[in-house]
């Protein structure tokens, strides 16, 4: 049963949104047409409500020290006011959350996580908080979150009252404002390959910001369509590409490992790791792959299987992310789907299916 | 509202069925259709393969969704409707036409536990 509802729930109500439960909350998984809005989003300007994803901030003389031995990314030679994505690893290498950090100051950092790891990512966060001399607020229930996304995203913004002058920040940039003694805050991120704005602000900021948005023809798009974007660029998802039992460098995340960080969780044993898996991408042009399909070679050796799949809008073929055994497969094999006992023949594509036009 | 054509029967899982002699047309309705959205893939059986009443006899994706289909009835496709395989979204367009598959009925009484048009307008209320 959902039990958590966004400050934008009433507004999905009107508009007839079709609502799913999302990691125990009750969500829009579309509006009136998914394959629109993802249209939408690639081609002028959508907006999504993605309150439900946690915010920690973590404040004190030791943020940065702190939050830079977490993750493995590089968040300490990294400029104020820039975003970095990262994931957060244990010792053993393997991924406890995807997540992007705010560098807000050299002493404050807002983190954003995935809804359905807020809980697990507070207490491994809070463990080692209590090493350095800073402190970790999770303030997930007095912020919402929205998306803007798309080519016209930055237009659209400029064109609304928003309470300040919304500046021309460069992509995984932060904008942080004072509107009525809160803080909000813009970066130009998000998870559809396009231009786009996420903005971070207490709920009767955002639900003004969505019904001006709206007045403007914003389209509400769901998670519906913003699964369909992020897969046509190859993002992944954690629960689908990333879990607790891989490592970034089962995952196509060996960019996001900065080795040469003197420190960090997980540094020691993915120095020495030789990993298991590595993910595809494939297209078919016949059917659909889906989550779980298994992946199999010529001879019917199963390879792997499918952690994402969709039909995808933009190039109207079936696409999917795998994650297949590297003991298994070689660059160059042919790569077989299994979908209801049939076989049906992918590439294995080097680039994203789409090239989102972010800057 | 979605359309119910009155004359055709009806299944619990949205089917429709148009029965000429002994031969059945199925399809899916506008019910079905406006739940799924976008249909984009359809797998249809070969012609002669034997149904099983009950059993699902292929399925109809959308884009983020696979679905089962369900005969009623048992029986031996005649015909599959190949056209809807090349353009599955001619089901959005117009369900009552794009029919799937025509089946030779092995036992009419199967028929009886069907739904008429008015008792299909009520299941669907409830549903909806």
């Amino acid at each position: 049963m959902s039990s958590l509802k966004t400050s934008l729930y009433s507004e999905h109500v009107a508009l007839k949104a079709k609502l799913v439960d999302f990691a125990g909350w009750e969500m829009p998984i579309q509006y009136k047409n998914l394959k629109n809005e993802v249209q939408t989003i690639r081609n002028s300007v959508g907006m999504f409500d993605v309150s439900h994803m946690g915010e920690f901030f973590i404040e004190g003389p030791d943020a940065i020290d702190c939050v830079d031995k977490l993750v493995t990314n590089d968040v300490k030679n990294s400029k104020v006011l820039k975003a970095i994505y990262s994931p957060l690893c244990r010792e053993d290498g393997t991924i406890i959350d995807d997540l992007i950090v705010y560098k807000i100051s050299e002493t404050k950092v807002m983190i954003c996580v995935n809804a359905s790891n807020i809980t697990k990512d507070y207490e491994w966060i809070q463990e080692h908080v209590e090493n350095f001399n800073c402190t970790l607020k999770d303030e997930s229930e007095n912020y919402s979150l929205i998306a803007v996304q798309g080519p016209n995203s930055f237009d659209t913004l400029k064109s609304i009252s928003l309470g300040f002058e919304l500046k021309n920040i460069d992509y995984y940039s932060l904008q942080m404002e004072k509107v009525e003694d809160s803080y909000i805050y813009i970066a130009r991120t998000g998870y559809t390959g396009e231009d786009g704005f996420e903005i971070f602000a207490p709920h009767n900021y955002i639900k003004n910001l969505w019904r001006n948005l709206l007045e403007k023809n914003v389209e509400p798009c769901g998670l519906g369509a913003r699964d369909v974007l992020r897969l046509e660029v190859g993002y992944p998802l954690y629960g689908n590409e990333l879990n607790d039992k891989v490592t970034p460098y089962d995952s196509g995340l060996k960019w996001t490992v900065k080795m040469q960080k003197e420190d960090f969780i997980g540094k020691e044993t993915l120095a020495n790791y030789s990993p298991e898996f590595t993910l595809l991408k494939l297209s078919l042009e016949k059917g659909i792959p889906r989550t779980g399909y298994l992946v199999e070679n010529r001879e019917g050796q199963v390879l792997g299987e499918i952690t994402s799949g969709t039909m995808s809008v933009t190039i109207n073929k079936g696409i999917a992310i795998a994650r297949v055994s590297k003991k298994m497969y070689s660059p160059g094999d042919n790569i077989f789907v299994n979908i209801r006992d049939k076989k049906y023949e992918a590439k294995v594509n080097k680039k994203p299916f789409v090239n989102g036009g972010h800057k | 509202m979605a359309k119910i054509i009155e004359g055709l029967l009806y299944t619990d899982d949205h089917e429709w069925l148009a029965i000429e002699n002994d031969i059945a047309t199925i399809g899916i309705t506008d019910f079905a259709q406006s739940s799924l959205g976008d249909i984009v893939f359809v797998e249809l059986p070969e012609e002669s393969t034997e149904l099983e009443s009950s059993n699902s006899f292929g399925v109809v994706e959308s884009i983020k969704s696979v679905s089962d289909l369900y005969t009623p009835i048992s029986g031996t496709v005649t015909e599959k409707n190949s056209t809807i395989e090349d353009t599955p979204e001619s089901i959005n367009e117009d369900p009552y036409s794009s029919w799937l598959i025509k089946v030779k009925i092995s036992d009419k009484s199967q028929l009886d536990s069907l739904m008429d048009s008015k008792a299909y307008e009520q299941h669907c209320e409830q549903n909806s």
